[in-house]
Order: C-alpha cells, then sequence, then structure tokens
C-alpha cells in the first residue's frame, strides 16, 4: 500500500532531479530567447542544491534514518534509506559543482542546454539507482545514468576525440549492461525474484542452483564494475575521460563511479548478503578482492607514466576505485567491523567526490585557458593563477592521502577498518599503491609551483577569469579542506548507515 | 561566585594574542609593539595573582579541556590525548613567577631594545610573547604530551630570540647550537612520553588516574620484554630526564648555554635564567611522584646535578664577560636545584627555583643596564668605578650578587643552605648523593668568588676605558624593574624560614613548605608530604640533632660563601685590579675552554659522521634500492599497461570478456559449481 504523499516525500530528491530536468527542457523549447548559458546554469544548480537540501532534510527530520528504517514503496521496488540518502548528497554535491563549472567551459557553445539537461537526467537516474530495491529498477536506472552519459561524453561534436571517446564508452557500456542484464536473468532463474530481500532469502537455500545463481552474481559484479570503472571493465575510463569536455570527466569520475558503488553496497548487501552467498558457495568477495587488488596496482602503475594530465587523473581515479572497492572486498561472514569498512568506503566516496571533482574542473580551467594537456604544460601555472594552482595542490594531496587533508583520514581509516576485519593484505597493497600515487601527485605540484615555463609567453593564454569555474575548484577545496575537522561526523553517519545493513 | 580557573587559558592566551599582534601590525604599533606585550603580560600577571589567592583559599583544578584524540573520536586509539590545566600550589607559583619575570622583561627591553634603536623590533616582541605564552602553557598543562609540546615550542622561541641579530655571524650559530643541542636531549623526552603512554595508557600528571599514581599503585599496562617494573619505570625517569638535562643545561648538555648569551640581554633574563632553563626543573618537580619511585632515577639526578653545580662554577672563575660569568652562575644553579630534587628536596628545589628566577632575572637586567651603560661592550676588564656612575644597578646589583653567592639574610642563602641541608641528612649509606652533596657544598665558594670578582671588576676600582669614566644613563624603564627584582632578592628568603623555625622553634613560618604540602589546599597526591612518604630517603642527623645539624650545615656554607667573598675582595677588590688567572697554571687553558668539551662534542659529532656514513650506505643501498626498484618495476608495468589501452575497441572487448571468464572460473572451480 503506497501512501502518495509518503511517497512523494521520500523520493523527493529523485524527483526535484527529474523536474530540475524536465524544467530545463521546457525552458529550452518555450522560450527560445531565454535559454542563456547562465540561466541554465543557475536553474541547474538550483535543482541540486535543492536536491541536497531535501535529502538533509529527510536526514533531519528523521523520515528516514537508522532508527527509521527504510521508506518501502512501490512494492518494495524501492527503499529510501540513510546510505541511498549519503550517496545523494555526493551526487547533488557533485553536479551542483560541475554545472557551475559547466557555464564557464561551455560559454561559446551553440545549445548548452542539452548539456544541464542530460546531467540532470543522468543523475536522476543515479539517485534512482541508490534507492533502487529491485535489480529490475537497477537495470532501469543504471541505463538512465549511461544513456545520457555517452551522449555527455561525445558532447563536443565537432570534436574528433570526443566523439571517439564516446562511441568507444558506448559500445564497452552496451556489452556490459547485456552482461549485468544476463546476470540478473541468471540470478532471477534461480532465486525465483527480483527483490532485493526475496533474492537473498533465496540464496541461502538455491538447492543445487549455486552455479546458475553465481555465475550470474559474478555477471552482476561485471555490470557493477563496469559503472565503477575497474578492471577489467575499464578500458573506456581512460579514453572517455580524457576525450570528453572535462566538467563531465569530473562528473563521471566523481557521480558515475558513486553511483556504481551504491549499487554494489546495496546488492550486495541486500540481495546477495555475505554470510548466505558464501555459504552457497559463492565467495564474491574474493572476486571483489581479486578486481580491487588488480584495479588500484594496474591504476596507479598506468598513472605513474602518463605524460598528460588528464589521462594521469583518469588512472588516478581507476586507482581509486580500487581503493573504494576495499569496502567490499574486506567483507567477511559476521565480521566485526563490516559496518566500519563499508562505511569507511562511503567516506572515502564523499571526500573524493569533492576532491577528484575539483581536480578536474583545474583541468577543465586549463583547457579554458588554452594552455597545453602535459605536465610541462602546466609547469609555472601558480605565478599567473596562485589561488586555483594552490586548491590543485590541495586536490593532489588529499588523493595523495596526505595529512592534513581528508583524504588522508578517509584512506586511513578505510585501511584501518580492512586490517580490524583481518584482510592486512588489502591494507598493506592500498598503502603501496598510495606511496606509488605519490609521485605521480606530486608531479602536479611541482609543475605548477616549482618548474619554469619552456617560455615566457607561454602563460600569456592565462588572460581570462573565469569566475565560475574559479568558485567551484575554490569550493571543492574547501570542502576538501574542511572535511578534515569534519570528518567525525561524516563517518559516523557512513558507519551508521553500512552498519544497518548487515 | 567567578570561576577562576575558567580563565587560566586567558593566561596563555593573552601573549598568545600580543605575539599575534607583533607579528602582524608591529610596524604599525608604537614601540613596535611593546605595549600589547606590556598589557598582555601585565594581565597575565594579575589573572596568575588571582589564581595563587584562589588556590591559597583552598581551591585547585585539574581540568581537561580538549580531547584531541580519543577513541571516540578521530583515530583509532584507546589512548585520550588532551590539553587541559593543572592548577596547584606549584603550578600557580610558577605562574606568579614567569608572568612576573616576563611583564619586567617587557618593560626592561623598553630600554634596552627600542631605546637603543634596534630594529626588527616587532619580530623581537612578537618572539617573547609567543616565548611567554609557551612557557605559561608549560606550566599549566595537565599531561606529559601537552607539556612535551609547550615545551618545544619554548625551544623554537629560544632559538628565534638568540638569533634575534642574524645579520651577525655569532647570534645564528649560537642559535643553532642551542636549537641542536636541546633537540638531542628532548629526543629522549620524546621516547619518554610514548614509553609513559605506552606503559600507563595515560599522561595525566594529577589525579587518581594518573601516571604517577598508577605506578604508585604497580597497575601498569605494558612493559618491555618482561623487564622488571621498577627497573623499566628508572628506564623512562631517565628517558624524560634527557629533556630535562638539555633544557636545564646540565651536564653534558650545558654547551648551548653560554653561547646563548648571543641572544638580546633581556631574553637571557627571561628565556636563559628565569624560566625555560626553569623548565626542566619545574618538569621533574612537576612529575616528582613518578621520581620519587625510582632510588636510581634519583641518585643520577643529585649527581649529575651536584656534579653540575660545581663543574660550571668553575668555568665561572675564569670568564672575562660579564654575561659569560652570568651563563655559568645559571648552569651552575639549576645544578644546584636537580641535587635538591635527587636528594629527595622537592619544596627546597622549588624554593631554590624562585628565589633563582628573581636574583638571576635580577643579575641578567643589571648586567643589561651595565652593557647600555658601556655601549655593549661586555668585557669586565674595561668597566671598573661604575659603582658611582650606576647606583641604583650597583646596589640592585649587589643584593642579588649576595643572594647569589648565599650571604645570609639574602634569598639565595636560604634556599641554597635548605638544598645543602637536604642533601647532607639523606646522604649517608648513599654514595651518589653523598658525592653530589660534597660537590655542592664546594661549589659554594667558588660561587661566591666568581660572583664577586664579577662585582668587584664591574663596579669597583678605577674605570679602566674611557666608557666606564663616563657611562651612557639608563632610564627608568631599566632602573624600575631592577629595583622590583632588587627588593624582592632581598626578601624573597622569608617565604620559607625553615631554618629559623627548627633553631628557634617559631611554628608557621615555612610558609612555601606547608603551602606544596597542600596545607591550603591542593591536588591529592601532589603533596610535598606525599612525595616524601613515596621517596627512598630517609633522614640521618651528623651532630646534636636536627638542630645541630641545621647550625653546622648552615655554619659550613656560609663561613664558604664568606671565604670565598673575601678572596675575591683580596684579590680583585682593589683599584687597580690584575689579571690572576695565570696563578691557575695549566688549569687555566682547561678552565678557559670549558674543559675542552666543545672540542670533544664536535670530536664526537665527526664520529658519528662516520657512523651516519654507514646508515648512509645503508640508507642509499637498501632502502631507496627498494624504493627504486618498486619505482621501475611500477614504471614498466605501467608501460606495460599503457601498451595495453591501445584504443581498439574490438581488443577491450575481447580483454573484458576474457577477464570476466577468468572470474567466473577461479569462482567456480573454488565454489565447486561445475560439479
Amino acid at each position: 500500500m503506497v501512501n502518495a504523499p509518503t511517497a512523494v516525500t521520500a523520493l523527493l530528491p529523485v524527483l526535484l532531479f527529474a523536474l530540475t530536468g524536465l524544467a530545463l527542457l521546457l525552458i529550452d523549447t518555450i522560450r527560445p530567447s531565454g535559454r542563456s548559458n547562465t540561466s541554465m546554469a543557475v536553474v541547474s544548480a538550483l535543482g541540486s542544491l535543492g536536491a541536497l537540501g531535501a535529502t538533509a532534510w529527510l536526514v533531519v527530520s528523521g523520515t528516514v534514518g537508522v532508527d527509521a528504517g527504510a521508506v518501502r514503496l512501490f512494492a518494495d521496488t524501492i527503499a529510501v534509506d540513510t546510505m541511498a540518502l549519503f550517496f545523494i548528497a555526493i551526487f547533488a554535491s557533485v553536479t551542483a559543482l560541475v554545472v557551475v563549472a559547466a557555464h564557464d567551459y561551455f560559454h561559446d557553445h551553440a545549445n548548452p542546454a542539452a548539456f544541464y539537461s542530460l546531467v540532470l537526467f543522468a543523475t536522476t537516474g543515479m539517485a534512482l539507482l541508490a534507492v533502487a530495491n529491485s535489480l529490475a529498477v537497477v537495470f532501469v536506472a543504471l541505463e538512465m545514468v549511461s544513456l545520457p552519459s555517452y551522449v555527455l561524453v561525445a558532447f563536443l561534436k565537432q570534436n574528433r576525440g570526443s566523439v571517439e571517446a564516446g562511441m568507444k564508452y558506448f559500445l564497452v557500456g552496451a556489452l556490459s549492461s547485456a552482461i549485468f542484464l544476463f546476470g540478473i536473468s541468471l540470478v532471477y532463474a534461480a532465486t525465483g525474484s527480483l527483490l532485493f530481500g526475496d533474492v537473498a532469502e533465496a540464496v541461502g537455500s538455491l538447492d543445487g542452483l549455486a552455479g546458475v545463481a553465481g555465475l550470474g552474481i559474478v555477471m552482476i559484479v561485471g555490470g557493477v564494475a563496469f559503472k565503477t570503472a575497474s578492471v577489467p571493465f575499464h578500458f573506456w575510463a581512460p579514453e572517455a575521460y580524457e576525450g570528453a569536455p572535462a566538467p563531465v570527466s569530473a562528473y563521471l569520475s566523481s557521480a558515475s563511479k558513486a553511483a556504481g558503488f551504491v549499487v554494489a553496497f546495496q546488492l550486495f548487501t541486500e540481495a546477495f548478503p555475505v554470510g548466505a552467498s558464501v555459504g552457497a558457495n559463492i565467495d564474491w568477495v574474493l572476486a571483489f578482492g581479486i578486481i580491487a587488488a588488480v584495479t588500484m596496482t594496474l591504476g596507479n602503475f598506468a598513472a605513474a607514466v602518463q605524460e598528460e594530465v588528464k589521462r594521469m587523473l583518469a588512472y588516478s581515479s581507476i586507482g581509486h576505485a580500487g581503493y573504494a572497492l576495499i569496502g567490499l572486498a574486506a567483507l567477511s561472514a559476521g565480521g566485526q567491523a563490516n559496518g566500519t569498512v563499508m562505511g569507511a568506503a562511503m567516506a572515502h566516496l564523499l571526500v573524493y567526490g569533492f576532491m577528484n571533482t575539483g581536480a578536474f574542473l583545474f583541468v577543465a580551467m586549463a583547457e579554458r585557458w588554452g594552455v597545453g594537456r602535459t605536465f610541462a604544460d602546466y609547469a609555472g601555472l601558480a605565478r599567473r593563477a596562485p589561488v586555483a594552482s594552490t586548491a590543485m595542490a590541495v586536490f593532489m594531496f588529499s588523493l595523495a592521502g596526505l595529512p592534513p587533508f581528508a583524504g588522508f583520514f578517509s584512506k586511513y581509516f578505510l585501511f584501518q577498518a580492512a586490517i580490524d576485519n583481518g584482510f592486512v593484505w588489502l591494507a598493506a597493497l592500498g598503502a603501496v599503491n598510495s606511496v606509488i600515487s605519490l609521485y605521480y601527485y606530486s608531479r602536479v605540484v611541482k609543475a605548477l609551483f616549482i618548474d619554469d615555463p619552456d617560455s615566457p609567453s607561454a602563460l600569456d593564454a592565462i588572460d581570462v577569469r573565469p569566475t565560475a569555474l574559479y568558485a567551484a575548484v575554490v569550493f571543492a577545496a574547501v570542502a576538501t579542506v574542511l572535511l578534515l575537522p569534519g570528518f567525525g561526523p561524516v563517518i559516523e553517519t557512513a558507519e551508521a548507515a553500512a552498519s544497518a545493513l548487515f | 561566585m567567578i570561576d577562576v580557573f575558567s580563565y587560566v587559558p586567558a593566561i596563555v592566551l593573552l601573549p598568545f594574542f600580543s605575539f599575534l599582534v607583533a607579528l602582524g601590525a608591529g610596524k604599525y604599533l608604537p614601540k613596535g609593539g611593546a605595549f600589547g606585550g606590556i598589557a598582555a603580560t601585565a594581565g597575565s600577571f594579575l589573572l596568575s595573582l588571582w589564581v595563587l589567592a584562589t588556590v591559597a583559599g583552598g581551591q585547585a583544578a585539574n581540568r581537561t579541556i580538549y580531547t584531541w584524540a580519543s577513541a571516540g573520536g578521530i583515530g583509532p586509539t584507546d589512548v585520550e590525548l588532551t590539553f587541559g590545566i593543572l592548577v596547584d600550589p606549584l603550578s600557580a607559583l610558577m605562574l606568579v613567577i614567569v608572568t612576573l619575570v616576563a611583564l619586567l622583561v617587557h618593560v626592561f627591553s623598553l630600554g634596552y631594545m627600542n631605546d637603543e634603536g634596534e630594529t626588527g623590533l616587532p619580530r623581537y616582541y612578537a618572539g617573547l610573547g609567543l616565548f611567554t605564552a609557551s612557557m605559561l602553557g608549560f606550566v599549566v598543562a595537565d599531561n606529559l604530551l601537552m607539556a612535551f609540546m609547550f615545551f618545544e615550542l619554548v625551544g623554537l622561541c629560544s632559538y628565534l630570540l638568540i638569533g634575534f641579530h642574524f645579520r651577525e655571524p655569532g647570534p645564528p650559530s649560537a642559535a643553532k647550537k642551542a636549537f641542536l643541542v636541546t633537540r638531542f636531549g628532548d629526543y629522549f623526552f620524546l621516547i619518554g612520553v610514548v614509553a609513559v603512554l605506552a606503559t600507563f595508557g595515560t599522561a595525566q600528571f594529577a589525579g587518581p588516574e594518573s601516571f604517577p599514581a598508577l605506578a604508585e599503585a604497580g597497575e601498569v599496562a605494558w612493559t618491555p620484554g618482561g623487564l622488571a617494573v621498577d627497573t623499566w619505570f628508572t628506564i623512562v625517569g631517565l628517558l624524560v630526564l634527557g629533556g630535562v638535562v638539555g633544557k636545564s643545561a646540565q651536564f653534558p648538555l650545558h654547551t648551548w648555554l653560554p653561547d646563548a648569551m648571543e641572544g638580546p640581554t633581556p631574553v637571557s633574563a627571561l628565556i636563559h635564567a628565569a624560566t625555560m632553563v626553569a623548565a626542566g626543573v619545574y618538569l621533574v618537580a612537576r612529575m616528582y611522584g613518578f621520581y620519587a619511585l625510582s632510588p636510581t632515577a634519583l641518585a643520577v639526578i643529585a649527581f649529575i646535578g651536584g656534579f653540575t653545580a660545581l663543574f660550571a662554577a668553575t668555568m665561572g672563575v675564569v670568564k672575562d664577560e660579564l654575561k659569560q660569568v652570568l651563563a655559568y652562575s645559571t648552569i651552575s644553579q639549576y645544578g644546584y636545584m636537580m641535587l635538591a630534587l635527587g636528594a629527595g628536596g622537592y619544596v627546597a628545589a622549588v624554593f631554590h627555583l624562585t628565589t633563582h628566577a628573581f636574583f638571576k632575572a635580577l643579575l641578567f637586567l643589571g648586567a643589561g643596564s651595565v652593557i647600555i651603560a658601556m655601549h655593549h661592550n661586555e668585557d669586565m676588564w674595561d668597566m671598573g668605578g661604575l659603582k658611582s656612575k650606576l647606583p641604583v644597578t650597583y646596589y640592585t646589583f649587589l643584593a642579588g650578587s649576595l643572594a647569589l653567592a648565599g650571604i645570609f639574610p639574602f634569598a639565595g642563602f636560604w634556599s641554597k643552605d635548605e638544598i645543602l641541608y637536604e642533601a647532607l641528612v639523606h646522604a649517608p649509606g648513599e654514595p651518589l648523593l653523598f658525592g653530589g652533596y660534597l660537590m655542592g657544598l664546594l661549589a659554594v665558594p667558588v660561587t661566591a668568588f666568581y660572583t664577586f670578582r664579577m662585582v668587584f671588576l664591574t663596579f669597583h676600582g678605577e674605570p679602566r676605558s674611557a666608557t666606564a669614566r663616563d657611562p651612557e644613563p639608563v632610564r627608568w624603564n631599566v632602573k624600575g624593574p631592577l629595583t622590583v627584582l632588587g627588593s624582592l632578592a632581598v626578601v624573597t628568603g622569608v617565604i620559607n624560614m625553615v631554618p629559623v623555625q627548627k633553631v628557634l622553634g617559631i611554628e608557621g613560618i615555612d610558609v612555601l613548605h606547608r603551602w606544596l604540602d597542600n596545607e591550603w589546599g591542593g591536588i591529592e597526591g601532589l603533596s610535598s608530604h606525599h612525595y616524601a612518604d613515596l621517596g627512598p630517603y630517609s633522614s640521618e642527623y651528623l651532630v646534636g640533632g636536627e638542630v645541630g645539624t641545621v647550625l653546622v650545615g648552615a655554619a659550613v656554607s656560609l663561613g664558604l660563601a664568606l671565604a670565598g667573598l673575601g678572596l675575591a675582595w683580596r684579590l680583585y677588590g682593589v683599584p687597580s685590579p690584575t689579571e690572576h688567572t695565570a696563578k691557575l697554571g695549566g688549569i687555566k687553558d682547561v678552565l678557559y675552554n670549558n674543559y675542552y668539551l666543545d672540542e670533544l662534542q664536535v670530536w664526537l659529532a665527526y664520529r658519528t659522521e662516520d657512523v651516519a656514513g654507514v646508515a648512509n650506505v645503508f640508507d642509499q643501498g637498501i632502502i631507496d634500492g627498494v624504493v627504486n626498484g618498486v619505482s621501475s618495476v611500477s614504471l614498466f608495468g605501467g608501460n606495460r599497461i599503457r601498451r595495453l589501452q591501445s584504443g581498439v575497441v574490438s581488443q577491450y572487448t575481447a580483454l573484458l570478456t576474457l577477464g570476466l571468464v577468468a572470474l567466473v572460473l577461479v569462482l567456480g572451480v573454488t565454489g565447486g559449481w561445475f560439479l
């Protein structure tokens, strides 16, 4: 029995994203004269902030909470819980940053309205993904995220790199979606249900269907790996991130990746709980362990040899997916620290949302300025743009996990929780990878602050002051720093939300 | 009722604000920010007096103000790391001493720095402000870790202020030396802090859950390798003592203090005489309940103290520069305090700390006044006859000298006498302590001798240079602080007239004893009686019981002091004194060169270089080898991966599918799906 007001209330953030997207289309259609870049950006930013506010309100008012439990709607196909809201907050923050930054990035684009509405629709899909409680909804929502993303990557239609990246992204995405859907059908075949709760019950008593269910679950793991850009489904990521407009790269590598993680966290706690799955000989923890180890190593190794900053960030983003996967890979049946380790992964994704978005937006600013793409091209930028360069240094050190930035604490808690749960090898591997990552992150800082530009005139391109981009970058930097003192509440919320699922 | 203890943080913060103001806006303020510093220290002084009065009214405070790491907060630790305040009779007394001397030094600086047209004054006053704040933070610290942090901060300020004249060659080098030598001691201190935290799970000074209390009860969470608890306590105590020896300039880490005289004279008075150098002694007093449990640590403290007292005094005999004499005298006097602590004379140590703070600050400021008058010439052989030209300076300096020499009835007599008395009655059966006592006793005439050699050379006789004949006059801002401290040097002895009480039987004039014994209130477990119960010593009287021992002890030390004074008078109290150092023969060179200790340290440093060379080879060859190996592997691997990313989508999809198949195979085989 669905109570309409409850449904509206609990889904308010999701609805706000969707309505904002529709409003953008409406403005674009009925008042072409009013479709200025600025008004579009303002409307989308307000919409995302409104959704962020609605999310906060849901938590504060106690409509959804650890105590109140999840709000279940539409015959249990939707479940709004604290973890979903936590991730919706990440999506909303990243979206707000990206649309603000896009205002300057697309300042001379012919029809930016499509960009804003596509971003908002993709975000709607992500939010729906976070609240999904049925495999069918998960798949639909996943496609709602993916389809706008393909278009967004290819948004610069005149740019060969952008179009090629979009095409590759689409092809790999189509294959991954097919695998994911096949996995769902196998799980359905073995368990007879699409609802998370029913699936979980059936996983406990598979009666010889473990192979079918297991195959299905591994395929679903594959689908998740695609969304989070994890090995071996990562091949699209470096090229899509590099070819796409930088705000889109920021959006995909932060929000879209987080969306992959929220669905993974929900699926593998509620539909395939670790105890029942391992009991049925479906050891997906091992699968995630392998994926996490390979992903973080591959991401960091590859990032170390890149010459272009944006591509380096793309690989670093793959590496970070590996860290966050520890949140699933370090689970164990009845493990004391299950909630802690998943909560730490959630907190890491939140921090990552700000620092990674900020880093890509700095790249967007560099593209807007028209300086080149390589490390060498960034040499000496700090002299002309000290504020933005300082912000970039904050992002880099935070991504590397150096104190006193928020990235240090999130990584520290993640590794600590993994050790508590008995996965010392994952934490050790993560630590070694973090050391490697310091090398290529500090290369950026060195280029910005220490190196001399090739020619004195190299920096003359920096004559524009993209205010909105600046604002977004600085805001992300401030958030990265402020999350250090504010880390206590974040980790507590995340751990409470994750623990509620075990 | 107003809770004065909630204002204790303000005592610390006021000078900190003056630091910020001087640093940020000192350029635009009159006198380079001096007035801000004076106002702040005056405020702190008044608050400290209020605190003192409140403590005398029977209250004390042991509060945690801020927990910055705990099990429930950030960091998965069972140990709570906190900032807090501990106000008891000891820290209340120390607060008053520090704020009073800081205030007077700020005022004096107006005369010494501003009137002399120094540049960089905001930097100077910022340094003084930060120093005062750090020192006060150290004094009120309620746990060892917080104390360590502020201990390091005062060390930093000392470095900054010694190197104030950074354009000259001497000060930067002296600053570096001071920093490095004290850091060497602090290194052991840091290990000690960690050891305390690991052993007890807390570093609190006071309360039932404090580490001295836990140590007393024998509740130890951890000792390394099954070491006996007593042995481990001794080791921990000696580790912390490393920091004390460095900061309080005890042998063998005393070498930085004479060099530190390169700093401006008010800085020497505040930091290198009255307060920072006292930090080491104060720290031992603060955690005396812990040291009292370890007879070995106490004996080591006593011996180091006695040895330093004599050793430094002998070097003071041959110095030609006014401040150098005072520097060695400072080292020597802190040796006495260590002797007292090691001998179980907790009150005696605090007493001497108090009197010494006043009379040594006085002597330094007096020296500063002479230096102003002499246009920054410090050589005593160029002075002489300043008595009539600088009467205020002379009489106050004389009061300070009499106190330093331990002449009845000046403040230093009472405190030094009590130290020697405590050492004497506790010495039988304790060879180290007895050795310390003997050296302390021998140092008495030497002290009196070098003190009055200094007085006679500076103020008496005929002027020996043109400047000395026509010295520059000093103003009120110099005379004022001198007068205040001069009076204190005369009368401070009154607070603890134990010998008089014992001999004449007048009860109640041992105020300091009763004060530190929590008679007016304090914190349980932090009283001198408690410490005496814990300590290993029992008293034995030599002749004629207690009264006889008191009288004999006082007579001997006074007699020795007078003998030293008399010798100085005979040799230097003449119109045209000459150097008599040649009579010392070969010893003269040894003393001039400070027993070649600096050379020894340099030699040691070069020997360490050999060890460092081996470490370097290890670092470069093995550690760096591993690191380089990892990086070349990762770069090589990275290149391979880059090649994998060929740009051809069909390859991607193939690899992707193969990867999925591999996953299915791994899980399927381990899970037995295919059976």
